[in-house]
């Protein structure tokens, strides 16, 4: 599986900032403003798109019309607490810079670090 | 045969013996490096037994075939008259069970732990593609920023790998806190620590009932982010990597799901930023850890081999 390719980011950036639902058409006119791209490459993108479960679409008329199934809002508070969870239950691996910690812990913590980084000077 | 049953009873031997002291000696983190070096070394040991212990048994059933006592002979010597009684063939389908089995549990051992660390890579790498996506750029700042109240900083594997911070981290570091905490996460990618962590992650997962697998698993954790805090405090110096980890532990909003850990390692790795340990116990540690790293590798070897030409305690006694 490659990256995540740039045109799919762009793609999905770009529906996050429209409101309602855009056809291939309306994209492809939207981004030819800034660059030469063929309309082809942008239908096949947001196939591609649809298949990975980024964006939804119906059929109006012989075209489909295409929207992002989840806010940039929503899939950032996802990601969140999929890092969150990391380890828990999944198979997520990644290392924290910091676990989370109760209110309690927190302030424990956060005297003993002051205590600490005043005689680390 | 002999050679097999030495080995496993080194392994667990390993397994039961190792963890204790070594935890002991890796917990205040003086020498995290040599720290990973020791566990991944007792873990690879184990682990290299039971295969080579495995390979034995079906190199020895295979080679023996057609005297079944023979082998036998080598490891319990009653049998012997049961064998040349005409026992042949209910020993010969014994042997075949017991090597079966060894076979078999390093050959599942072995696929599940592959399933987890593919399964691992692939979530991992998800992970960071849809937060390249989702995450914004901010001049100045190489890592991709997520809109977010928690104040979080982590790093995950992918192509490319990706550091992650969110805009509350943003808000509450200045930019030298900011250096440093992203020399610790770069530290984390170029030193492939979620390889290390997924192996044992997964392994600890696969078989939780042995405790070496289970505590290296827990230590490694931490001694990984100890590694980490070394590098950003080498290039930013320990004051302003902890002022970072402090302006990080501010109240952060309720945490989602469930609570694990108590901050008790965040306070060990604090400690030992603001309190260099002395030279003395710098060396002493050192010393001990690479004399027990040397020990787990050899021991293997050394128990192969004296079983191998019969000097071992283990070899009389089955021979």
């Amino acid at each position: 599986m490659r990256g995540f390719g740039d045109l799919e980011a762009v793609i999905v950036d770009r529906l996050w900032n429209r409101e309602g639902k855009t056809t291939v058409r309306e994209l492809v006119d939207e981004l030819r403003r800034e660059r030469e791209i063929a309309y082809t490459t942008v239908m096949s993108t947001m196939d591609n798109l649809h298949t990975k479960g980024w964006l939804a679409r119906e059929r109006e008329g012989k075209a489909y019309t295409y929207w992002p199934t989840l806010t940039r809002e929503q899939y950032s508070a996802r990601l969140m607490h999929e890092a969150l969870d990391a380890g828990r239950n999944s198979s997520l691996v990644l290392t924290h810079l910091l676990e989370q910690m109760t209110e309690e812990e927190s302030a424990n913590l956060r005297k003993a670090l002051a205590r600490l980084a005043k005689k680390a000077r | 045969m002999s050679v097999a049953a030495c080995l496993l009873l080194y392994s667990f031997g390993v397994a039961v013996l190792v963890p204790r002291p070594l935890a002991r000696l890796t917990r205040k983190g003086v020498a995290p490096r040599l720290g990973v070096a020791a566990w991944l070394a007792a873990i690879g040991s184990v682990l290299a037994s039971w295969t080579v212990a495995a390979a034995v048994l079906a190199d020895d059933l295979v080679r023996n075939w057609n005297q079944p006592g023979h082998i036998a002979s080598a490891c319990f010597a009653a049998l012997r008259q049961v064998a040349s009684g005409g026992a042949g063939l209910f020993l010969q389908a014994a042997l075949l069970a017991v090597t079966a089995v060894a076979a078999g549990a390093v050959i599942t051992l072995a696929w599940r732990l592959v399933g987890s660390l593919l399964r691992a890579r692939a979530h991992t790498h998800r992970h960071a593609q849809q937060a390249r996506v989702v995450g914004r750029h901010v001049d100045g700042v190489d890592a991709v920023v997520l809109d977010a109240p928690e104040r979080v900083a982590y790093c995950v594997a992918g192509r490319p790998n990706t550091i992650v911070v969110t805009s509350a981290t943003l808000d509450a570091l200045d930019d030298r806190h900011l250096g440093a905490v992203l020399a610790h996460e770069r530290a984390h990618l170029a030193g492939r620590h979620h390889q290390i962590l997924a192996f044992t992650r997964g392994l600890a997962a696969i078989l939780p009932r042995i405790e070496l697998f289970r505590t290296a698993s827990r230590e490694m954790a931490r001694l990984l982010e100890m590694c980490a805090d070394d590098a950003a405090a080498r290039r930013y110096g320990s004051p302003t990597l902890l002022g970072a980890l402090l302006a990080l532990s501010g109240r952060m909003p309720a945490p989602r799901g469930a609570l694990g850990s108590t901050g008790v390692d965040v306070l060990a790795r604090a400690e030992r930023l603001a309190l260099p340990t002395t030279r003395g116990d710098r060396w002493r540690t050192q010393l001990l850890l690479s004399a027990a790293t040397l020990l787990v590798v050899g021991g293997p070897m050394l128990t192969g081999v004296l079983a191998a030409t019969g000097l071992a305690l283990c070899g009389p006694l089955m021979s």
